[in-house]
């Protein structure tokens, strides 16, 4: 698999890199990755930049994940493609939250670089 | 320099997850499952979940208090995470800067020496998930109890205040030749 371009949003650059990394791990050879530090930004990064998969942390400042992903269905940002939540929140009705927000995954932290790998490989593959 | 004002900005907060869940909160009641709550094994199960995996190592419980000696004199980074909803509290991780480095470093896969700002967001990270991850150990606090972002305070000679807990678990721990510090307040309860 390649040319994947994929958006992280993550208040924490440390989370990035490692989500960044973990991608890497699941074998997305020629990856383009796009940062940003909240739903805010990342809305902004998503009007001039064509992704493929979007992970987003939930808890952050100023607009959070949820928010986030509503906004994207409400401004038709990144249609189709692929929203992973990657948060500490992991209550069923926090994941029913991020479902009907228009998320498809869901990640609990801490993770392991394999969970990444086997959520985002199946998204990417059904969509 | 007691840091009084963390007790009303960090355990006072109520979140937005937490508020959304209002109509179950009517009826629901911790003081049940004290015992559950706190249990202190919830906080070593976190610990060693967090640590084994996002930074790949293995803690030991240290039963030699925080705060004696020099590892914490020179300069101290301590994360808080406050808990509002059923719970309200905080989640605080304490060290020293030779400690909050080597975290650090496990956590972002390369060496780091002076307490900078990628070592302030990886322990507000770690405290993060170790309040996510303790949390989730009581169901109940899990669905109904939010998590606000981290705060990171680094400095010298500054003491964390919470007046009248309910509960208060405070465990060391070591890994590497460091060790570092983690306590559950819980001011209130439902």
């Amino acid at each position: 698999m390649s040319d994947i371009h994929a958006l992280i949003v993550d208040d924490s650059s440390v989370m990035r890199k490692i989500v960044e990394r973990s991608l890497r791990q699941a074998g997305l050879d020629s990856l383009v990755v796009f940062e940003a530090a909240s739903g805010v930004e990342g809305l902004e990064i998503l009007k001039t930049k064509k992704v493929y998969l979007i992970l987003s942390d939930i808890n952050m400042p100023s607009m959070d994940g949820l928010e986030f992903v509503r906004q994207l269905k409400m401004q038709e940002l990144a249609t189709g493609v692929p929203v992973v939540m990657i948060t500490t929140e992991s209550s069923e009705a926090h994941v029913r939250q991020a479902i009907e927000a228009g998320a498809r995954g869901y990640i609990r932290k801490p993770f392991t670089a394999d969970q990444v790998k086997h959520r985002v490989l199946t998204l990417l593959s059904a969509s | 320099m007691p840091l009084t004002g963390i007790k009303a900005s960090v355990c006072g907060f109520r979140c937005k997850q937490a508020s959304s869940f209002g109509e179950k909160r009517m009826t629901l009641t911790l003081r049940d499952s004290m015992n559950l709550v706190a249990d202190p094994g919830n906080l070593d199960n976190s610990v060693h979940e967090v640590f084994e995996t996002m930074l790949g190592v293995q803690c030991r419980r240290d039963p030699i208090e925080l705060g004696v000696g020099a590892e914490i004199s020179e300069e101290s980074v301590t994360a808080v995470v406050g808990f509002g909803g059923i719970l309200s509290g905080a989640c605080v991780l304490r060290c020293g800067a030779p400690a909050a480095c080597r975290i650090a470093a496990h956590l972002a896969g390369f060496d780091l020496n002076i307490v900078d700002e990628i070592v302030k967001d990886a322990i507000g990270e770690i405290c993060n998930m170790l309040a996510g991850s303790w949390k989730t150990k009581v169901p109940d606090l899990a669905a109904n109890c939010g998590l606000s972002v981290p705060a990171v305070i680094t400095g010298r000679d500054y003491k964390l205040h919470v007046q009248a807990p309910e509960f208060r678990i405070c465990h060391t721990y070591a890994f590497d030749g460091v060790r570092f510090e983690m306590t559950i307040v819980c001011d209130g309860l439902q």
